[in-house]
């Protein structure tokens, strides 16, 4: 189902692209770049949410935590952020860790509404603990290499920003070769599926959890520290990304890893369509909205008639 | 008996609080008109939640309240008191249609909706220049009742006294009983015959309706608003901590949590000017934590001796 899925996706999207690229290439190659961001930090909130089923409501905030670390040290130690996302990642996958025990492990039998809120708190937590710290004035570090360009005919655009879409195609086979190949993983895996009949076979349930989150925490902070090459940061810079995130996911389907891929390319590609007009650019932050309520309420009404 | 000394207590409470402005002056008075915006949404906002659905689009519906009653007096040339009741029924009538469509969702779907509502209407309302004033925001000619500050509490308290009177009427009426079967179990509700859908929407537009004429009443006493502050994620933050503080499920406890918070946010603001709401977010993450029933709950528990 989820495969017939992501090839009618795919087909869609492949038919778009084309008569897209023949129109107007840079809006599509600034809409692959974007579907890259998008992408890697969608999918670690996807794993969160397949595997442990709660929606992290700070999973913007994790990374924009690991963007101020990585600021730190690199201003600290001249140190360049890709190398610098090595500890950065390892700090956070302990904060994820200690978030885990201390915070969600507690609210995992609760009902789903207090597991919503301690996330939202926890969200709230992070970004003013950030605005308290830093203040909310905005911080950037340049790097020579982000300015990279290429000259293809009379076309001319960045190419720093396909690192992203690396990245993002790296996280998806790494993911797939760790849940499928790797007992750990296979053990998330069925957790996952259920978490009971997991229990009963004799798989740590709890430890399990505590693996998967914090993995996903040390990938998001890895996302966190790559994103400062590319953006300024600020207290709420990570918000916007858990409500993209969460919207890619459900547009995949909670589960499907893969899928976010594809749906990131179509949010990346509508918002650059958008924005490549003078008078349509201020909507380009809408296409989003649009995407998730279409496509949420879509979800809802089709999985009422099945 | 016990009912009547609590209707006394009710009375006295409200007698005292219309006789305010008497003993106050303008800060105070100030501190109070916010504090009694944010009770109002932290009621209406625990109203919708005794029927299980976390909404996290307060902001959204307060900014659409104080834009559609700015709007009607700079664009209609409205009158600024019938502005009020105008966007309240305006907001009321969005929150309907939007109703049909979002309520179909649930959980964490009906959340994440809500929450995303608030930025379209911002983002709707940022990139209408010509209509709305975009970025800029609106300035009104004037502040209603010429900015005199007690009409304005005055005006503020007429609100909320609505909204805890819906409330009030929420915990009374067949409403309540619909609302608590919902949360509890939607399958067996609807085999009891509970109309979910038709309850959800009754719930969802009433509570909105609130929310918009507590951002009509806002807008009319500061005399402009911008898409930022008028969709202010506070908004929706801290009435979500001062419901989840006092005590959810019940009218007293965000009123509860209201007072407290809302004075301590005042003071706090003033000794740390940036990210004093960083106690909020501990609010919430241990609240949930420790005493999910606020401390209502946790007053009854003492007082009865049993878990509530």
């Amino acid at each position: 189902m989820a495969n017939k899925r992501n090839w009618t996706v795919a087909l869609a999207l492949g038919a778009a692209v084309i008569g897209i690229l023949v129109w107007r290439p840079t809006v599509l190659i600034y809409g692959l770049q974007a579907a890259g961001i998008y992408a890697s930090i969608a999918i670690p909130m996807g794993l969160i949410l397949g595997i442990v089923h709660i929606v992290n409501l700070a999973h913007g905030e994790f990374m924009m935590a690991a963007s101020y670390l990585t600021y730190m040290v690199c201003r600290a130690t001249g140190m360049d952020p890709f190398l610098a996302l090595v500890p950065v990642a390892a700090v956070t996958a302990a904060f994820g860790f200690g978030i885990y025990k201390l915070t969600i492990r507690q609210a995992l039998k609760a009902p789903e509404l207090n597991q919503l809120i301690l996330t939202f708190g926890l969200a709230i937590l992070l970004t003013q603990a950030a605005n308290l710290a830093f203040t909310s004035q905005t911080r950037k570090i340049s790097f020579d290499y982000v300015s990279a360009s290429v000259d293809i005919g009379e076309l001319s655009f960045g190419i720093y920003n396909f690192v992203f879409v690396a990245i993002a195609v790296a996280m998806v086979v790494g993911l797939r070769l760790f849940l499928t190949r790797t007992t750990t993983g296979k053990a998330a895996l069925a957790v996952g599926q259920n978490p009971r009949g997991a229990a009963i076979v004799g798989i740590d349930v709890d430890r399990t959890y505590a693996l998967v989150f914090s993995l996903a925490s040390a990938l998001v902070g890895m996302m966190g520290a790559v994103f400062i090459t590319r953006s300024s940061i600020f207290p709420a810079v990570g918000s916007p990304f858990t409500m993209k995130s969460f919207c890619l996911i459900a547009m995949a389907g909670v589960g499907n890893i893969p899928g976010i891929l594809a749906s990131s390319v179509l949010l990346g590609v509508s918002e650059n369509f958008l924005k490549a007009f003078r008078g349509t650019r201020g909507w380009a932050d809408i296409v989003f909205f649009v995407l998730i309520i279409t496509v949420i309420l879509g979800r809802s009404i089709r999985g009422k008639k099945a | 008996m016990k009912r009547n000394t609590l209707y006394l207590a009710a009375a006295a409470a409200a007698v005292l609080a219309a006789a305010l402005p008497a003993f106050l002056g303008a800060y105070p008075l100030n501190v109070a008109r916010s504090v009694m915006t944010y009770m109002a949404l932290a009621v209406s906002w625990d109203m919708l939640l005794r029927s299980g659905q976390i909404s996290f689009g307060i902001a959204g519906l307060f900014g659409l309240g104080s834009y559609a009653s700015a709007l009607l007096v700079l664009r209609a040339g409205m009158d600024p008191a019938m502005s009020l009741v105008f966007a309240t029924l305006f907001t009321g009538a969005l929150a309907f249609t939007i109703g049909f469509a979002v309520l179909r969702l649930r959980a964490m779907y009906f959340s994440i909706t809500t929450l995303a509502l608030a930025e379209i209407f911002r983002i709707v309302l940022h990139n209408l220049h010509d209509f709305s004033g975009g970025p800029e925001g609106v300035v009104l000619p004037g502040v209603i009742f010429g900015g005199d500050t007690r009409a304005l509490y005055w005006l503020c308290l007429g609100g909320l006294a609505i909204t805890l009177g819906v409330s009030w009427y929420f915990e009374k009426s067949k409403l309540h009983l619909a609302l608590t079967a919902i949360r509890n179990d939607e399958t067996s509700a609807r085999s009891s015959g509970v109309d979910i859908f038709r309850y959800l929407l009754i719930a969802f537009t009433i509570t909105s309706t609130l929310q918009g004429m507590m951002g009509a009443i806002q807008v009319q006493s500061y005399g402009f608003t911008t898409p930022e502050t008028a969709f202010d994620a506070n908004f929706t933050l801290l009435p979500l901590a001062m419901a989840l503080l006092g005590g959810i499920h019940s009218t007293l406890g965000p009123m509860a949590g209201a007072v407290l918070l809302g004075i301590a946010s005042e003071w706090l603001k003033l000794k740390i000017p940036y990210g004093h709401l960083v106690v909020y977010g501990i609010i919430i993450v241990l609240v949930i934590l420790l005493m999910p029933r606020g401390l209502v709950g946790l007053a009854r528990k003492r007082r009865t001796g049993r878990g509530a």
